[in-house]
């Protein structure tokens, strides 16, 4: 398993270096304009918080750095090195994991045939070694902070922030760097939302760069190092947590200077 | 296929999660979580209580109840010959229920696997008798089966794939092309619908016996006392994994608990010794009662000898209104049970049937729909759960007439020709098996308020099925109903008996200990194991000495012979192998994934479209199979063979368990089920007066008996956890 380690390793010794960065990346479909000059940098044991309204860009954004979409300008720099991806395979080859909003997992089977799914560690390459595979699942996801009672109880008896859980746990046992969280906290409530939010954190500190993307700076705030906001393809800025607090970004959520504006408009009339 | 990086590589995953420190874990893990298996928020269930969840518990329940139904009332049923007979019909349908079961786990279905057990058969007839004029040794026209159904197969699954139309419609077309195709063929070649004299061809004797041999199995006459020897072995191991399940351990062998041990032991193997010299009835079940009460004494001491005594906790309670209410009914439905006999007397067979006619047939029919409305009703409103709201209601009301005419109508087509028997035989089972279960119901409601009432109604449960089997005692003919069945009552009420008195007695255990779990575990297995093995050498041979067979020869007069065939070897190999790929296996993994959530399969790199193709291959090619086999048998294939098979298929496959929507199943489900289909084929048939086409009202209502078991089941499933 020599990904993790390298891993492990590499965002131990050149702290400086972003594990993952983007220097004006820009998207065109056709005469579309998806993104424009979108710069930022993901570093190891940092949270990235990607924050933009519906048809911001932060699909296409997630699409780019998976590896679905190759940006139409601009550098995507992982170690430095500048990288182009054909396929999410790639990119997922080079440690960037990808967990979607609406979660790879069976519901139906159990945590720990979920959490190995598609990567079955097998004995003469025929049958799975299932009692180890339980034990790693739980200690993986212990790791995490989860506490799965039972390994073999069906994934659609979890919680939605425990389904969540589960699989970023399983993105990170896959040696993954680079973490992107597509919206986690989207279809939940409070109290699970901050389960989640846990975990990302976790994620965060055991060394994995994460990339999370939300709508919600409530969410982004309290687990963010770094902010990039993208309003209608555009960045409206990328902050480091020094640079912004919670009610600026809030502000510049909601609308900021468009928010102004109306603000203006209705004390007028 | 695989993803090479995505891959976590072929070490060991759990070398790599130790050598590969985790950097900081400020995440508030809880260290007692650490260790599967060993947490003290899940209590252990063994296998038993894991299997109760299993999806597979409705078949199961079904093949049982079924099998019981039958053997009560067919002359024949239940003998080793008829065994066989049902068996051999239920193997083309347990390899295709397999099949079938495993491609519904994976989402799809297949309404041309029918007609490709037919057309398979057809292409072995016409390529052995026709192929280049006259005809090609029969390995080559097997191969060209098999190919062909290979491809066909591929081309269902592939066209499903590209087109993502419902595979309904896609193997429908293959269904009609498959189906005109033998006609069309049979008709050109043959000049007949049909083609024979297959077994005839080059080849096909040799291949036959290769293929499809036929043992015949007598003169064992050994049998019995191995069948006894392995059922009381594995009982015991059965027990005593139980036992280690349920109770605590304690520090030191308890001499008590040996002592009382050896007493009951030394009281079993007397009263079995006198049971074997005495003769005549009273003594018969005296000696009877003693020896059940000395193996309910000696499994006592058993438990006290390793397990934790309790203490005394000084809980005192008066008997819980529902207990109160439950054992009421309970020993009202004994007593009916008892009582049934009185009317339907065996001696007035005609009588009876007289008296039946003038209008109370319909009423009995009506008051078993009432009885069918109930159950049910009761079920699916545990089922929903506290919460019966108005939409709840109404599925509630909808279910229950539906389930009560399904009764209803069982009961009118078994009324119409059935024995009086027959009538005593069903009332018995269902009141006395419903009271029993109600008292037991009532002791584990009592037991939580105070375990002396537990051990009250425990003694009452085991005091109803002895009267239960008295009463089968007396007033049966059958030997079945004079022997067996009190004897098995009498020992399971031994069993009720020492469990009440064990669990009044010794400390439970809720929480997972892995040594002693595994134990039972084992225990539990190897006793099944046993008993599986006895039970197959009771039902595969016939009990004549040798020298009963000598002497039968010699006077010119037949010898029994049980006809084994490959066939039902065949079927237990394609089941073990399927279920053992689903469980064990990365194959077995995506299957379930695929069916369950495709997208989600395909995003972590599992290849779903060759997972769906693969699995239209394999129902074909297990087609080919059956087409094989049926060709072999009969020689003889009509052009309309397999027709309408496919559903029975689904109906094995839906009955053992799985979940029409996909993602969940079972393939020893599947082949239970085809058992269930195979045995009222079969059944029905043995039992004299009866219409056989009476099999299809049964099997519409063990189809939804079943379904409805399932449904619960999985519900509790998930809530369980």
């Amino acid at each position: 398993m020599n990904t993790t380690q390298n891993s492990t390793h590499n965002s131990a010794e050149n702290s400086d270096t972003p594990l993952l960065e983007l220097r004006s990346i820009s998207k065109h479909f056709g005469n579309v304009i998806a993104l424009e000059d979108i710069s930022t940098s993901v570093q190891a044991s940092e949270v990235t918080c990607v924050l933009g309204d519906n048809g911001a860009g932060k699909s296409t954004f997630i699409k780019i750095l998976s590896g679905l979409h190759r940006a139409s300008s601009g550098e995507y720099l992982i170690d430095g090195a500048p990288v182009s991806f054909d396929s999410p395979r790639d990119a997922r080859a080079r440690g960037i994991a990808t967990v979607y909003q609406d979660l790879a997992m069976a519901p139906l089977m159990s945590v720990w045939r979920n959490f190995f799914l598609g990567a079955e560690p097998m004995r003469n390459g025929v049958v799975m070694k299932s009692s180890e595979m339980r034990q790693t699942a739980k200690d993986e996801m212990a790791k995490m902070g989860i506490d799965v009672r039972d390994i073999d109880q069906p994934v659609g008896t979890l919680s939605g922030g425990e389904r969540q859980s589960v699989a970023i746990a399983r993105a990170v046992f896959y040696g993954a760097r680079v973490l992107i969280l597509d919206e986690p906290t989207s279809a939940l409530g409070v109290r699970q939302s901050g389960v989640v939010l846990r975990y990302v954190r976790a994620a965060a500190e055991r060394g994995l760069g994460v990339v999370f993307i939300t709508h919600n700076p409530h969410h982004a705030y309290p687990v963010g190092d770094r902010f990039l906001l993208l309003n209608r393809g555009r960045s409206l800025g990328d902050f480091t947590k020094s640079e912004i607090g919670r009610d600026e970004l809030t502000r510049l959520m909601a609308g900021g200077a468009e928010l102004d504006a109306l603000e203006h408009e209705l004390a007028t009339r | 296929m695989n993803d090479p990086g995505h891959q976590p590589s072929s070490s060991d995953p759990a070398a790599v999660t130790a050598s590969n420190p985790a950097p900081t874990t400020s995440a508030p893990s809880k260290p007692k979580a650490s260790v599967a298996g060993r947490d003290e928020r899940i209590t252990y269930r063994g296998p038993l209580r894991r299997w109760l969840i299993s999806p597979e518990i409705g078949a199961f329940i079904g093949t049982v109840v079924v099998w019981a139904f039958l053997w009560g009332n067919g002359q024949t049923f239940g003998t080793s010959g008829t065994t066989l007979n049902w068996l051999d019909v239920a193997a083309p349908y347990g390899i295709m229920a397999t099949a079938v079961a495993l491609l519904m786990i994976g989402g799809e279905f297949d309404l041309s696997a029918g007609v490709m057990t037919g057309a398979t058969a057809m292409i072995i007839g016409l390529v052995s008798r026709f192929f280049m004029g006259e005809g090609v040794h029969i390995a080559w026209a097997v191969l060209v089966a098999f190919a062909a159904a290979a491809a066909i197969g591929w081309f269902n699954g592939y066209l499903v794939i590209r087109t993502g139309l419902p595979s309904f419609i896609i193997t429908l077309a293959s269904f009609f092309v498959l189906r005109g195709l033998m006609l069309v063929l049979s008709k050109r070649l043959a000049s007949k619908v049909y083609v024979d004299q297959i077994t005839d061809q080059r080849g096909a004797k040799g291949f036959k016996n290769w293929i499809a041999h036929e043992w015949r199995l007598t003169d064992f006459g050994w049998r019995d006392p191995i069948f006894l020897t392995c059922v009381v072995i594995g009982v015991s191991l059965f027990i005593y994994g139980v036992l280690e399940q349920a109770f605590a351990r304690r520090g030191s062998l308890s001499t008590t608990g040996l002592g009382v041990a050896a007493l009951g032991s030394v009281g079993t193997l007397a009263g079995f010794a006198a049971l074997h010299r005495t003769d005549g009835v009273s003594a018969n079940v005296i000696v009877g009662g003693a020896t059940a009460l000395a193996v309910a004494v000696a499994v006592v001491g058993i438990g006290l000898s390793r397990w934790e005594h309790r203490a005394e906790d000084g809980r005192r309670a008066a008997l819980p209104r529902d207990a109160l209410l439950r054992v009421g009914l309970g020993i009202a439905g004994v007593a009916l049970a008892c009582l049934l006999p009185i009317p339907f007397d065996r001696n007035e067979r005609r009588a009876v049937l007289t008296w039946t006619t003038s209008g109370l047939r319909p009423v009995l029919a009506i008051a078993a729909g009432l009885i069918g409305v109930i159950l049910s009703a009761r079920s699916v409103r545990r089922g929903l759960g506290e919460r019966v709201r108005a939409a709840g209601m109404l599925k509630l009301v909808l279910f229950s007439l539906y389930a009560g005419l399904m009764v209803m109508g069982v009961a009118l087509s078994l009324l119409q020709l059935t024995t009086v028997q027959a009538m005593r035989a069903i009332g018995m089972l269902l009141l006395g098996s419903a009271g029993v279960a109600l008292i037991l119901n009532a002791r584990g409601i009592a037991g939580k308020a105070d375990r002396r009432w537990h051990l009250v109604i425990g003694v009452l449960a085991s005091a109803a099925l002895v009267v239960i089997g008295l009463v089968s005692r007396a007033d049966a003919s059958a030997t079945r109903f004079r022997v067996v069945l009190p004897t098995a009552l009498v020992l399971g009420a031994a069993l009720v008996l020492a469990n009440s008195v064990l669990e009044y007695l010794l400390v439970k255990r809720t929480i997972a200990v892995p040594g002693p779990d595994r134990l039972s575990r084992r225990l539990q297995v190897a006793g099944v194991l046993l008993i599986v093995i006895g039970s197959a050498i009771r039902l595969l041979f016939t009990n004549f000495t040798p020298a009963q067979a000598a002497a039968r020869r010699a006077a010119d007069q037949p010898v029994p012979q049980n006809v084994l065939r490959e066939t039902v070897l065949w079927w237990l190999l394609v089941a073990g192998i399927g279920a053992y790929v689903l469980a064990k296996t990365k194959w077995g993994n995506w299957v379930f994934a695929v069916g369950g959530n495709r997208d989600a399969a395909r995003a972590v790199g599992v290849p779903a479209d060759n997972v769906k193709i693969g699995l239209f291959v394999v129902v074909a090619l297990c087609g080919a199979l059956a087409g094989t086999l049926i060709a072999l048998r009969y020689g003889t294939v009509q052009a309309n063979q397999g027709i309408g098979l496919e559903f029975e298929f689904i109906i094995a496959a839906v009955v053992g368990g799985c979940l029409m929507t996909g993602g969940y199943g079972s393939v020893i489900g599947a082949s239970l089920g085809a058992a269930i289909l195979a045995m009222s084929t079969t059944g029905f048939q043995t039992v004299a007066g009866w219409n056989a086409d009476g099999r299809f009202a049964f099997l519409g209502g063990v189809l939804l008996v079943a379904v409805l078991v399932n449904t619960y089941v999985r519900k509790k499933a998930a809530e369980a956890r």
